[in-house]
């Protein structure tokens, strides 16, 4: 027994800093007397009132996603320098932390999926609900058939420029946000329709049946991805925008910033 | 036959037995009163509301609850009237002399403590729900209002106690009314910017005379309409975001450019 724990005690030997992803209360006390490293915390909500705390506006289903956002998020708070090396206690399987994992900060970028909520126009919870409406529609379509739909989030004004409507506005003098009840309701309905949702900074839904008209110059997503997604990778590039795009052909959400594609969801794992 | 009559002229004759009589009666009714303000409270969902209150810990760290003592409170009040009332019939207590006192001065302190474990309540709960509504707001100071909320609301209740008991609160009621009208008048004058650009916002947003995406140009500056909230407009321009106040916009006149 000894052996093993010589062998998995290599696994969190100096180390700079141990992240928990989501700590029961008594976990997290547990670590309070670890001294020569940073303990952080990551997790929706600071209910452990822990010092260093990375708030996470999605639980990501798949591990990585949530690693990932855990680590740009400390690094762009300075919580964590380029060359540290990190151990994650996450939840895989179990309703508790049942995983550990080691990581180099250098692997991840600042401007990756933290910088999607964090450092974009829209604020986070706007660009947070987006995705769930987005990952609801994927689940279940509309009426039992997948349906496709784009949401171009933040820099409204813009947006509308660089747009011609394909009909009238269904929004038109009206004052719904998303993240209000009705909405989902309301989007999915309307997903039917042609052409993007605009939704304004503070998540004012500012008009749908958009047609959008960027120059798609030097937008770089994949091949094989449709007209709708290189609408979205070309509006994030022409304007300071989120797009989040649900694929009609493949179910998957997918979030565009800077003409880049920076995060890929699917719904049918949340 | 012979035994029943002596019985029963020593039961109407007897004051001692018939004060006893209303005694055990007024004990059995206080105590089902008690019982059934108990399950009132409880079927209006009183418990859940003083849930937290400093008020209800202290009761549980006494042992009780809030409900339990309003209950007993309200069976205190009948336990005492019936014995008062028994006193009498015994004779013990002359009604004529102490009647007066204790209709007059009972229900005002009944009333009295019932203001005062309602204010302790209503306080802390006040606080309660204006500190969460403040949790987003990170910054110490906005700790202080809750506070303030919740010994103004122990300062009414207090002086409805003290006006039920009859004792002078004129002076508490001039610093009251000091106080409010501070409030009022200063609230007004601070909130002043606020309050006229939430109504010039109501008709921004109702009439929209322009959307998100628009060029417009009020005063000097120009630009597109990136936001209209209750308060303000964001009208941007190469990455110069004005954000104007509603009432200047209608101060000033909305010009809007089409070409």
């Amino acid at each position: 027994m000894s052996d093993l724990r010589e062998l998995l005690g290599g696994l969190v030997s100096e180390v700079d800093a141990v992240f928990l992803f989501s700590p029961s209360a008594s976990f997290y006390e547990s670590f309070e007397d670890v001294d020569d490293a940073l303990v952080v915390v990551v997790a929706p909500d600071d209910s452990v009132g822990a010092e260093e705390f990375v708030e996470l506006p999605l639980e990501f289903s798949d591990v990585s996603s949530r690693v990932r956002y855990g680590v740009e998020g400390a690094m762009d708070q300075e919580l964590v320098d380029d060359g540290d090396e990190i151990v994650c206690a996450v939840k895989t399987f179990d309703e508790d932390i049942d995983t550990v994992m080691r990581v180099k900060a250098s692997n991840f970028s600042p401007s990756g999926v933290y910088g999607l909520f964090v450092n974009s126009r829209a604020e986070p919870a706007v660009i947070r609900d987006v995705l769930e409406v987005a990952v609801e529609l994927g689940k279940k379509g509309q009426k039992g058939k997948p349906v496709g739909a784009l949401f171009v989030v933040g820099d409204a004004g813009k947006v509308m420029n660089k747009s011609r409507p394909l009909s009238y506005n269904p929004f038109e003098k009206s004052h719904v946000h998303v993240g209000d009840p009705i909405v989902n309701v309301m989007l999915k309905e309307f997903s039917r329709l042609d052409g993007a949702f605009v939704i304004s900074d503070s998540g004012k839904i500012v008009s749908a049946y958009r047609y959008l008209e960027p120059s798609a110059e030097g937008v770089d997503i994949p091949k094989g991805l449709g007209a709708r997604h290189m609408a979205a990778g070309a509006i994030t590039r022409d304007s300071n925008a989120v797009a989040i795009v649900l694929s009609e052909s493949d179910g998957l959400v997918r979030a565009f910033k800077g003409g880049e594609l920076i995060l890929e969801l699917d719904p049918e794992e949340y | 036959m012979s035994l029943h009559e002596p019985v029963l002229r020593y039961l109407t004759s007897s004051p001692f037995l018939a004060a006893s009589a209303i005694f055990i009666v007024g004990l059995i009714s206080g105590y089902l009163l008690g019982q059934f303000v108990k399950r009132a409270l409880r079927a209006i969902g009183l418990p859940g509301v003083v849930e937290g209150t400093a008020f209800e810990r202290s009761a549980r760290g006494l042992g009780t609850s809030t409900v339990g003592l309003l209950s007993q409170l309200v069976a205190f009040s009948v336990y005492l009237g019936t014995t008062i009332a028994a006193l009498d019939v015994a004779g013990v207590l002359v009604m004529a002399a102490v009647l007066p006192f204790f209709a007059a001065f009972l229900p005002q302190v009944f009333i009295a403590v019932l203001a005062v474990i309602a204010g302790l309540v209503v306080g802390d709960k006040a606080a309660l729900l204006v500190s969460e509504h403040l949790r987003g707001v990170k910054l110490p100071e906005a700790g202080l209002i809750p506070t303030l909320v919740k010994y103004s609301i122990f300062y009414i209740a207090g002086l409805i106690a003290l006006n039920q008991l009859g004792v002078a609160t004129r002076a508490l009621l001039i610093l009251l009314a000091a106080y409010v009208f501070g409030i009022i008048f200063l609230g007004g004058l601070a909130f002043r910017d606020l309050l006229s650009a939430g109504a010039a916002g109501v008709y921004l947003l109702l009439n929209e005379p322009y959307s998100i995406g628009d060029e417009i140009r009020v005063g000097d500056r120009t630009g597109i309409v990136q936001e209209v909230d209750l308060f303000v407009t964001h009208v941007e321009n190469d990455g110069t975001e004005y954000i104007i106040p509603n009432q200047q916009i209608l101060r000033e006149g909305i010009v809007r450019i089409r070409d």
